[in-house]
């Protein structure tokens, strides 16, 4: 095992033709689409579960709020089908690349702040300080405020695109180790088998999770400005 | 890291742009979520007749010639 840890995460290319984009793409056709009123069981379950995040994110909103339900639905379903794929042996996963996260991030948290911004701007402009802050520390306050309010993008792409890539390294390293066990010492393997299957059913609930982390922090910022 | 390889990021974002900006969303938006079927009271309702109860004019038939 002399090959590079981070190859993994390097986008695959067939005959030269970047393959990013087809892996990026195919989550979405995995999505059944049905406008009846009675439905196989796959768009029953997924209905019902499209429908239980809805609420689960929704209720705390306003009506301006909720109009952002069909983004926030459409990135939570994006990001988890993207994160459980990524999860198949010798795929690539897009949730690892930083620039796709970056682009996710930023328009979504740009599109928060402009709207508050334009709904109610005296109470957004009152977030940049905090109640109570003694007078000399006011400049001092703003500054920080304001450089905490624009970090908020890069610091929901960079917590999904190290949590991903740290999982699947940790997979691999462990994947590595057990093969190389195999053959030293067989009474060892199965029990780094066992923590490998471990780190795998935690790697498929931290797919999940941090798809839900994301949306839902996009959701506390548009609750925010809203 | 080969994340930071700038030379692919515009296929990627342009392929999440449309991936999840168009093709999620109308996914999504093209699924019909009925509400759970409840029962409704028929009898309270009124009746919506498609024919008038009363008339107010008088139509002559339209055999006959028109009369002005």
């Amino acid at each position: 095992m002399n090959e590079n840890l981070f190859t993994s995460f390097a986008t695959p290319t067939i005959l030269g033709l970047p393959a990013a984009v087809p892996i990026i793409l195919f989550p979405s056709l995995l999505i059944p689409t049905s406008k009846y009123l009675i439905n196989n069981r796959l768009i029953t379950t997924q209905q019902w579960l499209i429908q239980l995040t809805l609420k689960q994110m929704m209720t705390m909103h306003n009506t301006k709020g909720r109009t952002w339900s069909l983004m926030l639905i459409s990135l939570i379903t994006f990001i988890a089908t993207t994160n459980l794929l990524g999860l198949l042996p010798h795929s690539f996963t897009p949730t690892t690349q930083l620039s796709m996260n970056l682009a996710m991030a930023i328009p979504l948290w740009a599109g928060t702040v402009a709207t508050g911004f334009r709904l109610k701007a005296k109470n957004t402009l009152a977030h940049l300080l905090p109640q109570g802050t003694p007078t000399p520390l006011i400049p001092m306050l703003i500054i920080i405020e304001t450089i905490s309010l624009f970090i908020q993008p890069v610091a929901l792409a960079v917590r999904l695109t190290a949590n991903i890539t740290a999982g699947h390294l940790l997979m691999h390293l462990i994947g590595a180790a057990t093969m190389a066990l195999s053959t030293i010492s067989l009474p060892a393997t199965p029990i780094i088998f066992t923590v490998l299957t471990l780190l795998t059913t935690l790697e498929i609930a931290v797919a999940l999770i941090q798809a839900y982390v994301f949306t839902l922090l996009v959701s506390l910022y548009l609750h925010d400005n809203t | 890291m080969p994340q930071l390889n700038t030379t692919v990021w515009p296929t990627i974002i342009m392929s999440m742009l449309l991936a999840l900006f168009l093709l999620m969303q109308l996914k999504t938006l093209n699924t019909h979520y009925h509400p759970p079927a409840s029962p409704k009271l028929t009898n309270i309702k009124p009746h919506n007749n498609p024919w008038e109860h009363k008339w107010t004019k008088i139509y002559s038939l339209h055999s006959l010639p028109p009369q002005f």
